[in-house]
């Protein structure tokens, strides 16, 4: 074996170690049961300068086993109820680009931590809070928010839905904020 | 199979084809033992006849190998031994065989047709037990992990899974019988002898396979009935301020999210149902003995004990947990 | 009963047979009353006072008026007398009341009450009463935030609100009476129908039934609102208010203490059986007659047994609430077919004897005539498309399954119809008796369904099962039935492409009005089925439609417009159809409906010109 193509061989081992990382478990989150998140803003707009970061999402929460998680929780603790399969029923849809409380990971933690006075209830202290950055994160591979190799794919079930993984990506406004232009242009 | 699992397969006379508690397993331990016997005879035999042609040749003085001489009477002793050989296995295969179908066919056929249903679902990676009662719904018993049957009566094991395909295996009562998702299977059986019987998932399903075990507790019929009454039910309501706190605890944490304890307002599926867990030998799926400690480490870490167990962790003040155990160990 | 009273009611009896019989005879002017036997007491009128007190009109149930301005012949010439903005585009199911030339609306939540002076022109606000319910209670309706309406009585108008509580006003001035808070929304319950008040007794039960809640009716004191009974739907006798009165009529619903031992242990308690519906009350028997919705959850695997005494309607005494008589519909209901259905008082001529019979179009599709005293199944016809049942059994009541149809647990079962909201659900159906013919709007759908398991998480959906709809036979979702009480068999048949989910009002004009989900309002002719008239409303019709004489003489036709409900949260609530499953399976059914409607919430009152 030649020099080069050892360390090809080698440069290809580290790059397929790279592909199991969205693959990646951690089992001892050791996290405790998820509190109401403390200072993620739900409006653009802040008194003063521009609004303080949120709470920090999780690390692993947007690896596909985590979002896979993060859709079996989804049934289990009952947002399939409200939210049906993305389409909304009692709660407002998940998949389309209309987010009433925020579209960013963090502001989806705090409303599923906090509730939302019409009508989401609030899960403070009975969800673990690595289980909410997962359901999170689900919801908002539901928009296509998230890459398709991380999004779930079709469920064997019968929701004719198009699989996370292969939704279009939907806009909300806050996420793709155009630069304000200031001085007319000549 | 791991090798724990395996040492366990021999060596624990709980979980051993070897030591039969119920007339199938009789059954296949007489067939397992005939075909042990044939198969060890026939392999010696064979040993035995190799080694006395490599010894018998070599001892010999001055020995020329055969070569491919027309020799007829070679030919003639060769073709009867040959000929009997093919003849015997001939024989001893038909023998395994219709010792087989024999014994699938006794295993199957099970004379009393008056037999206690049980539902049986697989989970990752646990198994929930329901005693149905079609007729009187209201004394329908949900448990896990632990299979409560009268001695010397039929039961039928209605058996499907919630999830992934898994294997429902017994060793000392019967033979394995898959769990398919969608699909329903049922397996007869019949315990003759008092005692608590091991079983295991026997179908790979995932990361903890190994640690997907079952207790079958074979009891008298009085004895039997008296759990089930037990069974039955609600959970007690706390009286100590130490049991109330335990059951707050377990109300405003995660545990509600998951599990039932019947009587309180906490009726989810997702994990066992918890209505009477302190009556249960082991929890985890037969992975730890009931004790408070052991109870302890499950709810603050199951992490570090089954890692990828659907349990989260749930860290709590020593006080909480306390309580928290108080009252489950109530639940009797 | 007057004799004059008893020969009004031969007359009718005569005309029905020999309309059934296909003679074309002239309907006598002189309206009739065929059901509904009304004693003399405050608040019903022999004769058409031309107001429109409760939801039901009558007593009887039957949404008839007597009258007859507005015909056939004149009413292509109706046109918008006023209209009004509710100010709240959600689901309008309510029905105006009309009394003392006021007009009482009830809003969806934020469960506004305006009443109008009909005696200015254009109707404009008398007053408005506004109880602020909590809004987190909009996540605990399973169905959009309805109500379906309010009740006159006695100078008092009684609502409720979606968070649980009834409130009663004085109606010429709006002040507040009292507030009794019943339900706790916190826990699933919310209160959408319309009270019935009945002897100083105001019924209310509670929705929720997607929730794990325990159904019940209450009765509560119209005077002070104390709280006099509540029987509840599921557990021990003593809480259903069963004794020693309890007769039904087949053998199944004997027993003591069915209510917990057709359940698993404890699972009554989260057994749903809600009481949603209209009532009706037969005051020679002295009984209400009320059905309660399905048990929870959705997906049966969990709770074996028959599920009493839910999926079923009871008759109770009106003043005690002591049971009589109680039947299944839906024994162990396998599809959420809750029996909160109306039923009609009606005497029916039947094997030439005159049977005291109530009408019920259930939800899984059959037409029951019930001996209204003792609660026996006289027949029970086919009246939508059915997959499911091969029909009932009437020597025991039992429903006959078809077992290749029954929903399970992790397989997809496809093509059950009807589907979960029923062959009918809420809409009202109205009964004329000029033409003896009972109006039904129903749906024309089928669904595919699968189970799984279900978690009771208090404040949460209990359902365990994933559903969509679709259309039936035809290719169309809504019909308006014009059924034949005696022949047992539908007279004619109005199809429309969305499910008809507002109710049909029937008058002596010869007309029956309804409308639908795309925004029309229509007239049909009673006796043919021919459309007469119609006219494009602001949103989707899913109210019930009402008629009145105003302080000027003149009849008026009312209904409110506003796309929602349950199959109408498409719209209201901007669900995303590209999932089938959104709106509990509407997804699928309603794919457009967005680009055609939009949410709205007017009310529309129509009159010659």
């Amino acid at each position: 074996m030649s020099f080069r193509s050892r360390e090809f061989f080698a440069f290809a081992l580290l790059v397929s170690l790279c592909a199991c990382k969205r693959e990646q478990r951690i089992f001892d989150p050791g996290s405790a049961a998820s509190q109401p998140a403390g200072a993620t803003p739900l409006t653009e707009v802040g008194a003063g300068t521009s609004p303080p970061p949120g709470n920090r999402p999780n690390a692993i929460a947007e690896s596909a086993y985590a979002v896979g998680e993060g859709k079996r929780l989804y049934q289990a603790y009952n947002c399939v109820g409200c939210h049906a399969n993305g389409g909304g029923a009692i709660g407002p849809a998940l998949m389309d680009s209309e987010w009433i409380y925020g579209s960013s990971l963090e502001q989806i933690h705090s409303t599923i931590v906090q509730g939302r006075p019409n009508g989401m209830p609030s899960f403070a202290g009975k969800i673990p809070d690595y289980q909410v950055w997962e359901i999170a994160a689900y919801v908002r591979s539901m928009s296509g928010q998230l890459p398709s190799d991380v999004a779930p794919s079709r469920s064997d079930h019968m929701p004719m839905v198009v699989p996370e993984q292969s939704r279009p990506k939907e806009h909300p406004g806050a996420e793709h904020p155009q630069p304000v232009i200031t001085e007319p242009q000549r | 199979m791991n090798l724990r699992a395996t040492a366990l397969l021999f060596f624990s006379s709980h979980q051993s084809p070897l030591n039969p508690a119920g007339i199938q397993a009789r059954h296949i331990e007489h067939n397992l033992v005939l075909i042990f016997g044939i198969t060890s005879a026939v392999y010696l035999i064979v040993i035995a006849v190799l080694f006395f042609g490599v010894l018998r040749n070599h001892a010999r003085e001055g020995f020329v190998p055969h070569t491919l001489v027309e020799d007829p009477d070679v030919d003639r002793k060769a073709t009867y031994i040959v000929g009997g050989a093919i003849g015997a296995t001939v024989v001893l295969l038909f023998v395994m065989m219709i010792s087989s179908f024999i014994t699938s066919h006794r295993t199957a056929v099970l004379a009393n047709a008056q037999s206690l249903k049980i539902d049986v679902y697989g989970h990752q990676w646990w198994w929930e037990v329901e005693y149905p009662m079609d007729e009187q719904p209201f004394r329908m018993v949900r448990t896990a992990n632990e299979i409560h049957v009268p001695v010397g009566s039929v039961v039928t094991i209605h058996a499907t899974s919630r999830d992934v395909i898994h294997s429902f295996w017994a060793p000392n009562i019967h033979g394995k019988k898959d769990l398919i998702p969608g699909y329903e299977n049922d397996l007869t059986l019949e315990v003759d002898q008092p005692g608590t019987w091991r079983g295991q998932c026997a179908e790979f399903c995932g990361l903890q396979h190994a640690h997907m075990a079952f207790d079958i507790v074979a009891q008298s019929r009085a004895d039997f009935d008296r759990w089930y009454v037990q069974q039955l039910s609600a959970a007690p309501e706390p009286t100590t301020p130490q049991t109330i706190h335990g059951r707050d605890v377990f109300l405003n944490h995660p545990c509600m999210m998951c599990h039932t304890i019947r009587g309180t307002t906490a009726g989810s599926t997702v994990g066992p149902d918890l209505t009477h867990v302190a009556s249960r030998s082991m929890i985890a799926a037969g992975t730890l003995k009931n004790t408070p400690g052991n109870m302890a480490g499950w709810i603050l870490n199951a992490q570090s004990i089954k890692p990828g167990v659907r349990m989260p962790p749930n860290p709590m003040p020593g006080q909480d947990l306390n309580d928290l155990l108080a009252y489950l160990e109530t639940l009797r | 009963m007057t004799l004059s009273f008893r020969i009004r009611c031969a007359t009718y009896l005569t005309g029905v047979c020999l309309l059934s019989c296909g003679c074309h005879t002239k309907p006598s002017p002189v309206q009739n009353l065929a059901a509904g036997q009304v004693r003399p007491i405050a608040q019903i009128n022999d004769s058409d006072d031309g107001e429109w007190h409760r939801a039901t009109k009558d007593f009887a149930n039957r949404r008839y008026s007597q009258l007859d301005q507005i015909n056939s012949n004149n009413v292509s010439r109706l046109r918008v007398a006023f209209t009004f903005s509710t100010g709240v585009a959600h689901g309008q199911e309510a029905a105006p009341i009309v009394a003392n030339k006021t007009m009482y609306l009830a809003t969806p939540w934020p469960n506004i009450l305006y009443a109008l002076d009909l005696t200015k022109p254009g109707a404009p606000i008398k007053w408005k009463y506004e109880p602020h319910p909590s809004p987190s209670s909009k996540g605990e309706a399973c169905c959009d935030s309805v109500t379906r309406g309010a009740v006159f009585d006695n100078g008092k108008i009684i609502f409720s609100t979606l968070d649980g509580y009834t409130i009663a006003l004085d109606a010429e001035s709006g002040k507040e009476l009292w507030k009794t808070r019943l339900a706790d929304f916190t826990k699933g319950e919310t209160i959408t129908m319309a009270p019935m008040v009945v002897h100083d007794h105001v019924y209310i039960g509670n929705s929720g039934g997607e929730f794990g809640v325990r159904g019940w009716l209450a009765s509560l004191d119209a005077k002070d609102g104390k709280l006099l009974w509540k029987a509840y739907s599921t557990g021990p006798d003593s809480e259903v208010r069963i004794g020693p009165r309890f007769k039904p009529f087949y053998a199944n619903d004997k027993g003591s203490d069915l209510g917990v031992k057709t359940w698993p242990p404890d699972a009554w308690k989260t057994g749903g059986g809600t009481v949603w519906g209209f009532l009706s009350y037969d005051p020679t028997l002295n009984l209400i007659y009320y059905g309660t919705a399905n048990p929870g959850p959705w997906n049966y695997v969990q709770r074996p047994g028959d599920n009493k005494w839910t999926a079923g309607m009871f008759a109770r005494d009106a003043d005690t609430g002591e049971a009589v008589w109680f039947y299944q519909m839906s024994p162990h209901d396998l599809y959420d077919w809750d029996g909160v259905n109306e039923d009609v008082l009606v005497d029916l001529p039947l094997n030439g004897t005159t049977r005291k019979v109530l009408l019920r179009p259930d939800r899984n599709g059959y037409l029951y005539t019930i001996d209204r005293a003792s609660g026996q199944v006289l027949s029970a016809n086919p009246y939508a498309f059915i997959n499911t049942t091969s029909g009932v059994d009437l020597k025991t009541g039992a429903l006959q399954h078809i077992p290749d149809k029954a929903p399970r647990v992790g397989q997809v079962v496809r093509n059950i119809c009807p589907v979960a909201p029923g062959a009918k659900d809420w809409q009202p159906s109205s009964f004329s008796p000029q033409t003896g013919l009972l109006y039904i709007p129903h749906q024309n759908m089928c669904m595919d369904e699968e189970l799984m398991a279900a978690n009771y998480i208090p404040g949460t959906p209990y359902i365990g099962a994933s559903v969509q709809y679709y259309s039936g036979p035809g290719g169309h979702m809504g019909e308006l039935t014009a059924w034949d009480p005696i022949a047992g068999k539908p007279a004619w048949v109005i199809k429309d492409k969305y499910p008809i989910w507002s109710g049909t009002v029937s008058t002596a004009g010869g007309l029956v009005f309804f409308g639908t989900m795309d925004g029309w309002f229509k007239a049909a002719d009673a006796k043919t089925g021919t459309i007469l008239w119609q006219f494009k409303t602001d949103s989707g019709v899913i109210g019930q439609p009402i008629t009145y004489r105003g302080p000027d003489g003149k009849q008026y036709i009312a209904v409110l417009s506003g796309i929602g409900g349950w199959p109408g949260s498409i719209v209201a609530a901007k669900l995303d159809t590209r999932d089938g499953t959104a709106g509990n399976g509407w997804g699928k059914a309603l794919p457009n409906i967005r680009n055609e409607v939009t949410a709205g919430g007017t009310l529309y009152v129509f009159s010659l010109p």
